[in-house]
């Protein structure tokens, strides 16, 4: 994380990821993130596919075989490519948007991507993820509080 | 010895309740359908049919990345079969150097087909495979059971 000095984290807000819940009324996970202060929440809802793979991740569990992020993971570390970070950019109408920062032999690089891709790679790489602040002012409406105790934080990362 | 192999479509199987690529070669001779995941079907079936996703997939990402890099996917080869669970190989050209990485035939595929790379099977495991019933439970699909990408 030596790294982290040399970004430009003004307009951002670095989030870990709390845990991973599976949504029962669809087949979906929320992935619940939050700043060091835990002053911020934001949930984001994922498919199940990239829940697993966020899940795995926390877990530290390891795939029989290479899992998309794992493969990913791979083609950067084969082509000495870094995955500087992870930013959380935009929300439209419930959908979030993000980018992944990455560094090559040729400069820097920002890719599009979902958060819940954006998030299974960075905690594959050890990189760090962050939001905007307009992002989660955008979220401010919200009781976060409410909604995590219906929730039930008690039952994060089973 | 390797043959070059085309995605012919995507099904379902309801006695695993999964996914199945199938493979075929240019000939229609052979063929190798290989079980995938739904959110790998998915990325599948949205390269097969031609559909940009309004965000990238998995598999967008995944090129996006290489394209960072400026790196080119030259093909891709399934190369074994054990125990049911095929293996796969991504062939990467990066500047002058040639990288051989390991994967599941699934995004193999999912992202040849993103960046026009061919697909081959090594003629081991197609032998392998045909030694299986899948067959007889292929030949038995009606055309209609194929393109569904679904569920």
């Amino acid at each position: 994380m030596a790294a982290d000095d040399d970004i430009d984290t003004g307009e951002l807000v670095r989030l870990t990821v709390h845990g991973v819940l599976p949504d029962q009324n669809t087949d979906t996970y929320i992935v619940i993130l939050r700043d060091a202060q835990h002053a911020d929440v934001l949930p984001i809802w994922v498919g199940a596919a990239e829940g697993g793979a966020i899940k795995m991740a926390l877990d530290g569990t390891v795939a029989a075989r290479p899992m998309s992020h794992d493969l990913i993971r791979s083609f950067t570390e084969h082509l000495n490519i870094k995955v500087s970070q992870a930013v959380i950019t935009d929300v439209k109408n419930n959908t979030y948007f993000a980018k992944v920062h990455l560094v090559t032999e040729s400069g820097e690089h920002q890719v599009d991507s979902r958060p819940s891709d954006a998030i299974a790679l960075a905690l594959r790489t050890n990189c760090p993820i962050f939001v905007t602040q307009e992002v989660l002012r955008q979220r401010g409406g919200t009781n976060l509080d409410a909604w995590l105790e219906r929730f039930g934080t008690k039952n994060l990362g089973k | 010895m390797i043959t070059q192999m085309k995605v012919r479509g995507l099904t379902f199987d309801p006695y695993s309740n999964t996914f199945v690529v199938i493979l075929r070669d240019e000939h229609n001779v052979d063929m190798l359908p290989i079980w995938v995941g739904k959110s790998e079907a998915s990325a599948i079936s949205f390269a097969l049919e031609g559909v940009a996703a309004p965000r990238p997939m998995t598999h967008d990402l995944m090129k996006a990345v290489l394209d960072a890099a400026g790196a080119k996917v030259i093909s891709v080869v399934v190369t074994d079969l054990k125990d049911n669970t095929y293996y796969a190989r991504v062939h990467l050209m990066s500047e002058d150097s040639e990288y051989s990485i390991d994967a599941r035939p699934s995004d193999a595929i999912a992202l040849a087909l993103r960046a026009d790379a061919p697909i081959f099977a090594k003629e081991d495991v197609i032998r392998q495979q045909a030694t299986e019933e899948l067959g007889q439970w292929l030949e038995n699909l009606k055309p209609e059971d194929f393109g569904k990408s679904e569920s």
